[in-house]
């Protein structure tokens, strides 16, 4: 699945500001809530970029951005070259059949008095040159029989279906108009653990099948990693370091970075004492609020003068520039360094599947 | 022993039918010492606990057998005030959504405070004292000012770090955390985490760590408890289960792990989903799940064979599935 030259999604300057108002009759902005503040990213034709974060990040802010759900305040989102931000009416609507969405949570986001077939059948409504109409209920059936569903299935209601399910026909809704981008916003942190892996399974088997570019939006380190062929790290509405996904796990550079995946639990006791954890002070401060400099400097163990006054630009760090290497990528940070905070890989190793010897660390 | 949880059964009558959520589990908990009781929604990890506190909801549930020795004492023949004399004084419970657990109209200064009111009899002054020397405890910052805030004024970390000064208010001697780290970021994950596991030590106080989660469990847990739908399946020290699994769902839930070698490649899942409470298959109850299934798993239900003297699977292959497909 090599990403072709063109990337068919390109991302500069996004910003979404709330504003903060008071007053009823004379209403004045008092602030304003900086969700996305500056991301910039490209998402190549076949590929996946996993965008991880805590809540308050901005993450699903971006993803309501890309689908058009929301207009940003400013910066571009190509498409294919064409901005579609400043779309609207007619030209808007066909670019929006080729960027779909899968939500978090399939109890909310299924109709309850819809069937199952007019669920994933309603894209066709409002895009009815997709589907003639006497054909609708054959693609329906064709779309529940792709992502695992029984096709007999078209007439229940989602309230019949178990949450692994009911996430299968919001993918299957996704895929009705045959997009060329899905955005993932947490498609399975709803789910029981049995179930993420045959939904993760699914969304792999169909990103081959009908050619499909994902942004993958998670707080799952460990799921973003497996899917994702670059991974983007947001704080505060911004990405504090992008890379490839080994890049990113293995190398990571951004103080950030380092310490989000030191502090993922790790399904080792063994890995218990080994393992060197970086436990960050503090909370994320107020997106309305968002410090001077580096907006990660609060919690920090590392800042200094500089990152007060000065915003760190997200490229390569002066330390590895003109280096090689799985450190040299984009990390917005003044003092970077590479510090491996994962166990190798030797420790993460599954229960006795017989010798496990020749599983090294892996090219990294 | 502290708590010794024995042969418990648990149902809800619904307009439905029967759920069967609890089938005759047992476990045990000893003063200082984590257990965690892993499982997914519906295997009845939460609803054990609810029975073992005394705040299951009746109707629609009900216990219908079992004990609860708490200290020697069997607790579902208490009467229900001595059971409230227990429960916070000597044992408490940490919820997941802190925000709903909390009373939103209560400082949160009185709502610490008024369990020295309660239990211990003390002024409101004192409990003040009191409330704020907890609040340090659990470092929130400028406890002082703070006392007399609402619970919608903190942040998820910060009223999660309430919620365990609240249950350790009297120091009780078993406390149960019912996925007390869910809804929080891995960060403030990590924090709170770490002060529950200083603060056990502390008090060598007992800790029922209720999660789905399996790092979670590495990181902190002595003993593991692995549920599917309302039984025991496995239940070992930590160690040994994560080395090799006795039990086949434990070793699905471990399969499922995304794996750095594995990347690029089809993730390990188990087939199919939980069973219907109401209509729990016979025999094993994982046998329809289940990759190593045969017929007498359709029809005779395992007992929790000892595996050794310290771990206990239900499986009728358990031999296969701790060493590991013959191929």
């Amino acid at each position: 699945m090599a990403p072709s030259s063109e990337p068919i999604l390109q991302v500069s300057g996004l910003v979404k500001h709330y504003p903060l108002t008071r007053g009823v009759l004379f209403r004045k902005q008092i602030g304003a809530v900086r969700a996305v503040d500056g991301v910039d990213f490209t998402l190549g034709r076949g590929e996946t970029l996993g965008v991880v974060g805590e809540s308050g990040c901005g993450k699903s802010t971006v993803a309501k951005l890309l689908c058009n759900l929301e207009r940003p305040t400013a910066g571009a989102i190509r498409f294919k070259g064409e901005d579609i931000t400043r779309l609207s009416g007619r030209a808007l609507k066909a670019v929006r059949r080729n960027i779909q969405m899968v939500f978090q949570d399939p109890y909310t986001s299924l109709n309850p008095r819809m069937t199952v077939g007019d669920i994933v059948g309603e894209p066709y409504d409002i895009h009815p040159e997709a589907a003639p109409k006497g054909d609708r209920r054959r693609r329906v059936q064709e779309l529940l029989d792709v992502v695992g569903l029984n096709p007999e299935y078209v007439n229940r209601y989602p309230h019949q279906f178990s949450g692994g399910q009911r996430q299968r026909i919001g993918i299957a809704r996704g895929l009705a108009l045959r997009p060329e981008v899905i955005v993932a916003d947490e498609p399975v942190s709803a789910l029981d653990v049995s179930v993420q892996a045959q939904v993760i399974n699914l969304l792999d088997r169909l990103q081959s099948e009908f050619d499909l570019s994902y942004v993958f939006i998670a707080h799952d380190l460990s799921i973003v990693r497996h899917i994702s062929d670059r991974v983007g790290v947001m704080y505060l509405g911004r990405i504090m370091e992008t890379g490839r996904d080994a890049e990113i796990y293995d190398h990571p550079t951004h103080p950030y970075t380092q310490a989000l995946l030191s502090a993922v639990p790790v399904p080792d006791p063994e890995a218990r004492d080994r393992r060197e954890r970086i436990i960050l002070a503090g909370d994320v401060p107020s997106p309305t609020n968002i410090p001077s400099g580096c907006r990660f400097r609060t919690r920090c163990w590392k800042a200094r003068e500089r990152c007060v006054v000065e915003v760190p630009a997200l490229a390569v760090p002066e330390a590895f520039r003109g280096g090689t290497g799985s450190a040299v990528h984009d990390s917005a940070c003044h003092f970077a360094e590479e510090l491996r905070v994962v166990p190798a890989q030797g420790a993460a190793e599954g229960p006795a599947q017989g010798v496990a010897e020749e599983n090294g660390s892996g090219p990294g | 022993m502290l708590l010794e949880v024995r042969d418990l059964h648990v149902e809800f009558r619904t307009r439905d039918g029967v759920a069967k959520a609890v089938n005759g589990v047992s476990y045990a908990v000893d003063e200082g010492e984590t257990l965690a009781v892993l499982g997914e929604s519906g295997s009845g990890k939460s609803v054990t606990a609810q029975a073992v506190m005394g705040i299951l909801d009746t109707p629609p549930g009900r216990i219908t057998g079992g004990q609860i020795l708490f200290e020697g004492r069997d607790l579902l023949r208490l009467k229900e005030e001595e059971r409230r004399r227990i429960r916070g004084a000597d044992m408490a419970m940490i919820f997941q959504d802190a925000l709903s657990a909390l009373n939103p109209v209560v400082s949160v200064g009185d709502q610490l405070g008024e369990m020295f009111v309660v239990h211990r009899g003390m002024s409101k002054k004192d409990a003040r004292a009191r409330a704020v020397e907890l609040m340090e405890r659990v470092r929130i910052p400028g406890a002082a000012q703070r006392v007399r805030d609402y619970p919608h004024q903190f942040s998820g970390g910060m009223r999660q770090r309430i919620m365990i000064a609240m249950a350790l208010a009297l120091e009780p001697a078993l406390v149960i955390a019912d996925e007390p780290t869910t809804a929080l970021d891995v960060t403030v994950q990590a924090q709170v985490m770490d002060l529950l596991a200083e603060l056990q030590r502390e008090y060598r106080m007992g800790l029922i760590l209720i999660t789905h989660d399996l790092g979670v469990v590495a990181d902190v847990a002595d003993r593991i408890a692995v549920m599917y739908a309302g039984r025991i399946v496995e239940s070992a020290p930590v160690r040994d289960l994560y080395k090799a699994p006795a039990h086949p769902y434990t070793r699905g839930l471990l399969d499922s792990i995304p794996r750095l070698d594995q990347k690029g490649q089809e993730l390990y899942a188990i087939k199919g989903l939980p069973p219907n409470l109401m209509n729990i298959p016979p025999g094993c109850a994982f046998h329809p799940r289940c990759p190593m299934a045969q017929d007498v798993c359709r029809t005779d239900e395992p007992a929790l064979y000892a595996v050794s003297p310290a771990r206990g699977s239900a499986c009728h292959f358990w031999r296969e599935c701790l060493h590991g497909p013959e191929q």
